[in-house]
């Protein structure tokens, strides 16, 4: 009786010790780094000198707002022309055609293939600049604004856009096909417009599948590296190249900076799960 | 006329998402294509021919990654297996926190726990090592293996195991015989899964392999960083090739093992 109740446990125990393994490794190391213990370097004790320090740095607080904007913008409208897209291939003619599969080509596309891609349409020897000028909208190839390395994220919002938006499609996909369209038939048929059956019938279903995929998307676009060091700007930083900024430098004293930043995009990660976690209870409920 | 409208919408968003694609494959066979022409003004393959020349190393790197990450996709399976079967079908204390805990690092940005991991492996050497390498790539997959494969067993049920251990066969023997082969379309989709993730990874391999592990990403990653597009173009197609191939590979393996007919499938 008692080896019946530890049984799941067990079967949970081995995905449990490698990542709580590497999860505390990771955390506990940069949490400990941040509050300024550093051996290595010399540097002995616990305070938040370092978390202070960054957050009266104007760098800092510009990477913050940067990568928020970024991760917010890309994940909403990857989610909602997901959503768009999948409404699409459910009302297409033919359900199990082609189209079915070929989107899903960006979902195994690593991002920093996206950018490449990216790069080849909107940069200034891109595809689009051409287009332009054989259309005679543009007269020079310096003519074209900026939309790769821009302060504005444009580069950064478009690769992870593209790469969002049909894994948003794969997780709406799923529930809308089994949606019973009676649902939808009976609001329209009791005086609602095709937009407010939309909106208040088949919107709160996909809930569900939506909410997963922004946060994913979120975090992801919040937390990874390669896509702002690759097409980002130089200035402002998103938080995980400013990071890696402070971890490379040859000054070791740089390093608390680096781990304090790790801390807070953990931390905001942390809020992130509470969200979804909060949802999940909901939904089961 | 609307279905008509329809699917014009829907190909012109496949044609937007697959249209750099086909850029690309313009630029794998461009040997110059200058401002403003639509069309490359110049044919070569010189890229290909780097990927295949053996001096360049490039497909021993490729067959390295393939095989590191195929490694990785299968650790990540056997582990999810009976960690995903706990959590479709057990109720127990501490399940809701556990099952988050456990799908956490699909949030938890891997750059910011990566530097703490590095510390640490470098301490007991395990950084730029391959099982190193191996290991930590399991973070970013684990979550998609358990997250398919709970799905599964959730969507299965366990009654045709019950049935299977009420006809008298042993534990070992329903799960050899009944459940593998019934969940087999899902232990594909989650190899395939992690080991997309594994062999994506360019932030990981590169910080805890520190550049020993040669992985496919970053013999890829400099070209698209110096801005050598025929060459970046011709790695990305055999990447995504790879990959494609990968998939096919596999699925032809898992059918040959669950022969047609035999099973029926839920």
């Amino acid at each position: 009786m008692k080896s019946e109740k530890l049984r799941p446990y067990l079967m949970l125990a081995p995905v449990l010790l490698v990542e709580g393994w590497l999860i505390f490794a990771g955390i506990c190391t940069a949490l400990k780094q941040s509050l300024g213990h550093f051996p290595v370097a010399g540097l002995n004790g616990y305070s938040l000198k370092y978390y202070i320090a960054i957050l009266k740095k104007p760098d800092f607080l510009r990477s913050l707002a940067f990568s928020f904007y970024v991760a917010f913008v890309s994940s909403v409208l990857a989610v909602v022309l997901g959503i768009f897209l999948a409404v699409l291939l459910v009302h297409s003619p033919r359900k199990e055609n082609l189209s079915n599969y070929l989107y899903r080509l960006p979902i195994i596309v690593p991002h920093t293939i996206a950018v490449l891609l990216v790069l080849s349409m909107l940069s200034s020897s891109g595809i689009l600049p051409r287009l332009l000028y054989v259309l005679g909208m543009t007269d020079a190839e310096c003519a074209f604004p900026s939309l790769v390395f821009d302060k504005a994220g444009i580069g950064v919002i478009l690769t992870y856009l593209w790469k969002g938006a049909p894994f948003a499609t794969f997780m709406v996909y799923t529930i809308l096909k089994n949606i019973n369209p009676g649902l939808f038939e009976a609001a329209l048929n009791l005086g609602a417009s095709k937009w407010k059956a939309f909106f208040s019938v088949v919107l709160p279903l996909l809930k569900p599948a939506i909410i997963p995929s922004f946060l994913f998307l979120f975090a992801y676009a919040f937390g990874s590296w390669e896509v702002p060091y690759l097409i980002g700007p130089t200035y402002p930083r998103t938080l995980p190249v400013l990071a890696y900024t402070y971890y490379v430098s040859p000054e070791l004293s740089e390093r608390p900076y680096a781990m304090a930043v790790n801390i807070v995009m953990v931390a905001v990660s942390f809020l992130l799960i509470y969200i979804y976690s909060k949802q999940m209870t909901r939904a089961r409920w | 006329m609307e279905r008509r409208f329809v699917n014009l919408l829907l190909y012109v968003a496949i044609g937007g998402i697959l249209f750099p694609i086909v850029v690309l494959m313009l630029w794998a066979f461009a040997r110059e294509w200058p401002w403003p022409h639509l069309f490359p003004t110049g044919f070569s393959v010189r890229g290909w021919i780097h990927l295949f020349n053996p001096t360049t190393g490039a497909l021993p790197v490729l067959l390295y990654s393939v095989m590191l990450s195929s490694l990785v996709a299968f650790i990540t399976v056997t582990l999810s297996l009976p960690a995903a079967r706990a959590l479709a079908f057990y109720d127990f204390r501490g399940k809701r926190a556990l099952e988050i805990f456990i799908l956490s690092p699909m949030v938890i940005p891997t750059t910011a726990v990566a530097m703490g991991i590095h510390v640490n492996f470098i301490r007991i050497g395990l950084a730029d090592t391959f099982w190193g390498v191996v290991i930590c790539h399991l973070l970013p997959c684990i979550p998609y293996g358990i997250k398919i494969l709970t799905g599964v067993f959730e969507a299965l049920g366990d009654r045709i195991e019950q049935q299977a251990r009420v006809l008298g066969a042993g534990r070992l023997k329903t799960y050899l015989y009944v459940t593998l082969p019934l969940i087999s379309p899902g232990l594909i989709t989650a190899s395939i899964m992690a080991f997309v993730v594994s062999f994506s990874q360019y932030f990981l391999t590169f910080l805890i392999g520190g550049g020993r592990v040669m992985t496919f990403s970053m013999l890829l990653f400099p070209f698209i960083q110096g801005g050598d597009r025929h060459l970046s173009a011709v790695f990305s197609l055999a990447f995504i090739g790879t990959v494609l191939l990968w998939v096919f590979a596999l699925e032809v393996l898992f059918r040959r093992w669950v022969k047609k007919g035999q099973y029926f499938y839920m």
